[in-house]
């Protein structure tokens, strides 16, 4: 509850400031607080298993499974506002954003922080639906910040596919209430809590036509393909703390109420044969498109973006699986994927303020020239395609294992070869960033320090190196916490954390 | 009182047919605020009948928000967007008009067997009214698919939220209060938002051709 109020009173404080320190000050001082509110929520949930208040007709509702996303909502938050500070100023040096846009930033990054939150707190999936619209909205000029032609091309395309998309989800969320009409009254309605509750009572062809509609429509924000295409242009265009928020989080949230709609579905139907075809054909699609496009990719912040729709494809197969170990491994998969992906598009972001290019083929000797970003790039990278000991390969190795558990071993095939075209992509194409190649001319005042100059070969100029060093104290303190954070997750969990992710698997497969 | 519905359903249906058949973006406008208006009468009577049988104010409520916002408010809005973005004659569309108000029936006639099929919607008999603006919805997308200009789009997705709108209203008597009203004000700043990037879209690409955004791909 207080969540909201603070959110809401941090909106038009921004409005009232003026100076940039101050701005940055607050920002990361509301994160913090935010943080904290949340940590004693999180340890409510822990200790009652749901945290409700009676206040605005009870719509607040928290468990296991929506505090989960909440953390790394707001975990992410406060890493993108520290984020920001440095990487704002940067290019308030440069000239690319005018100082008076610092607030209007600040004022957007926090109403979609705010939605984000009212999405993942309601019990109502009507309030849900209109939460998720809300941060399409409120992060639309986000993403088209720069103002140039390729943002606003990137934001129409977001705001028109992602609108009508959470529109047909509407329909299915019309559908859902039309299969419990008569059922419950007032407040009950749409609350999912009492569908699920009540699913056996629920019209069963209803349900499967409104949870149709509902994956298409959610799945259009949560980037699953086919309905994908905004995705890699808005991750690509965003200022890059924008781009960590949306992959992060945002996909997560949509994710959520899939989530949500695949367990009431599931327990009306009494198995999950239903579902899981349908997830499972349309995840493994999302990564057959990544792999695809990954592989072919010149720009490394697009590249990050399909690798996003990879992540969400493996966590929808994963979800249709829904046995208790899979489910745990999709809820596990969902937090590495946030931390692995904000963190490599903070670095991302140091890359482009430091070479100005967003092109695969300009970028050369990362590691000499960024040498903390380079590192975390180079690690992260290889955490994101699922190498161990990071996390992101303990739950594709759970998810792996679940699929052959259940028996279904061509799928299981299927799922881990697409992984490996993945991986085998991510390195073909990016790993030739982190050292030089050829002769070149070299910043003059680097010229002693890179000593592998190449010799002879002719290749053609591809222009100076940057200037050596690091672009701001923030930018690699938040990237360097990160990768500790999914270094250590790798291995070992700790046990209330297991403890919560095991009561939302709970919450999701009943069992 | 249930003939009124189908035959309004059949009207709103009817405005979406005209407005395939559009041909310059001020008819388009002025077909949606018609199909506007006829839904604001369809909120009307059940919103009358609501107050006489359960005494709740509650439709009408939203039958006075959809007059004001939908059938005055967004039209304007849209004119006034349109008439300070350059405008030339040119066509707005990617096949002919015969053949785009055939796939409209073809998708009406898709709706029909779809929804017919399901259990639960149509108990019985089949359900025309659910089956009409479940098309209008469909319809809505293809209009969205077949117009080049960026103030097609928003209409179509306006029609689209029409359409959602009348289903909700004729298969579960609306949905419940607090989020018809999210959805208003979703869809006003969403109109707002839009109607801006269509000014950014027209200062930058000195049109408003959705064609020439082709910058970002693969």
């Amino acid at each position: 509850m207080l969540l909201w109020i603070l959110l809401i009173i941090a909106v038009p404080t921004f409005a009232l400031l003026k100076d940039r320190k101050a701005l940055h000050t607050v920002s990361v001082g509301i994160s913090v607080l935010l943080l904290l509110i949340a940590g004693f929520e999180t340890r409510n949930v822990i200790l009652n298993g749901t945290v409700e208040y009676d206040a605005l007709g009870g719509i607040f509702f928290l468990d296991a499974l929506s505090i989960i996303i909440l953390d790394l909502v707001l975990i992410i938050g406060l890493m993108a506002a520290v984020f920001s500070t440095g990487y704002l100023n940067e290019e308030l040096r440069h000239g690319k954003i005018e100082p008076g846009r610092l607030k209007l930033y600040y004022i957007l990054m926090y109403t979609f922080m705010f939605t984000m939150v009212f999405a993942l707190t309601v019990r109502n999936m009507g309030i849900m639906w209109i939460a998720i619209e809300a941060t399409t909205l409120a992060s639309a000029f986000l993403v088209g910040f720069y103002n140039d032609k390729r943002a606003i091309e990137a934001t129409w395309k977001y705001v028109i596919i992602c609108s009508v998309g959470i529109a047909i989800a509407m329909l299915g969320i019309i559908f859902l209430h039309l299969s419990s009409v008569g059922l419950f009254k007032g407040p009950q309605l749409l609350d999912w809590t009492v569908l699920y509750g009540n699913a056996a009572a629920l019209k069963s062809p209803v349900l499967r036509l409104a949870f149709i509609f509902i994956l298409i429509g959610f799945g259009t924000k949560a980037g699953l393909a086919p309905m994908h295409t905004w995705l890699p242009d808005a991750h690509s265009q965003a200022p890059s703390p924008i781009s960590a928020l949306l992959s992060g989080v945002l996909l997560n949230s949509a994710m959520y109420a899939i989530i949500r709609t695949v367990s009431i579905v599931n327990k009306n139907l009494g198995s999950s044969l239903f579902t899981g075809r349908i997830l499972m054909a349309i995840g493994l699609l999302s990564i057959a498109t990544a792999a695809v496009f990954i592989i072919t990719q010149k720009d490394y912040k697009r590249l990050l973006a399909y690798s996003s729709i990879e992540h969400m494809g493996i966590i929808a197969f994963a979800i249709g699986i829904f046995s208790p170990a899979a489910v745990f491994a999709a809820i596990f998969h969902m937090i590495n994927h946030s931390f692995t992906k904000s963190m490599l598009f903070f670095t991302s972001g140091n890359i482009l303020q430091k070479y100005g290019t967003r092109e695969i083929s300009k970028v050369q000797g990362l590691l000499k020239i960024l040498p903390v970003s380079g590192t975390v790039f180079f690690l992260g990278l290889f955490a994101i395609a699922g190498t161990p000991p990071f996390s992101v390969f303990a739950s594709e190795f759970n998810i792996i294992a679940a699929v052959f558990e259940r028996g279904n071993f061509l799928l299981g095939a299927l799922f881990t070869l697409l992984l490996a075209i993945v991986f085998a992509g991510i390195a073909l194409t990016l790993f030739g960033i982190f050292y030089l190649k050829g002769n070149q001319e070299v910043h003059k005042q680097d010229s002693a320090q890179i000593t592998d100059k190449g010799e002879g070969s002719p290749m053609p100029d591809i222009g100076a190196l940057p200037e050596k060093g690091e672009m701001s104290k923030s930018g690699v303190a938040v990237i360097v916490v990160l990768l500790a954070v999914i270094a250590i997750m790798g291995v070992y969990m700790p046990s209330p954390l297991k403890d919560l992710i095991i009561s939302a698997q709970q919450i999701i497969t009943g069992v | 009182m249930e003939g009124y519905n189908e035959i309004l359903s059949v009207l709103i249906l009817l405005t979406s047919f005209v407005l395939m058949a559009n041909k310059r973006v001020k008819s388009y406008i002025r077909t949606f605020r018609l199909q506007s208006a006829l839904i604001a009468l369809t909120a009307g009577i059940m919103g009358i009948r609501s107050v006489i049988n359960e005494g709740s104010y509650d439709v009408l409520v939203i039958c006075i928000i959809i007059v004001v916002l939908k059938v005055i408010y967004i039209p304007n809005l849209l004119h006034k967007t349109f008439a300070s973005v350059e405008y030339k004659v040119e066509k707005d569309f990617y096949f002919n008009i015969p053949l785009l108000i055939l796939i409209c029936c073809g998708l009406v006639v898709f709706t029909y067997f779809s929804i017919s099929r399901v259990a639960g919607i149509s108990e019985g008999e089949i359900n025309s009214a659910v089956v009409n603006s479940v098309s209008l919805v469909l319809i809505g997308l293809f209009f969205m698919i077949c117009r080049k200009k960026a103030i097609g789009q928003i209409v179509g997705f306006l029609v689209i939220e029409n359409g959602l709108f009348v289903t909700a209203m004729f298969s579960t008597n609306g949905m419940p209060f607090i989020v018809d009203m999210g959805i208003f004000i979703d869809i006003i700043t969403a109109v707002l938002i839009m109607g801006i990037i269509v000014f950014k879209i027209n200062d930058e690409f000195d049109s408003i051709d959705i064609n020439k955004l082709k910058n970002l791909r693969g």
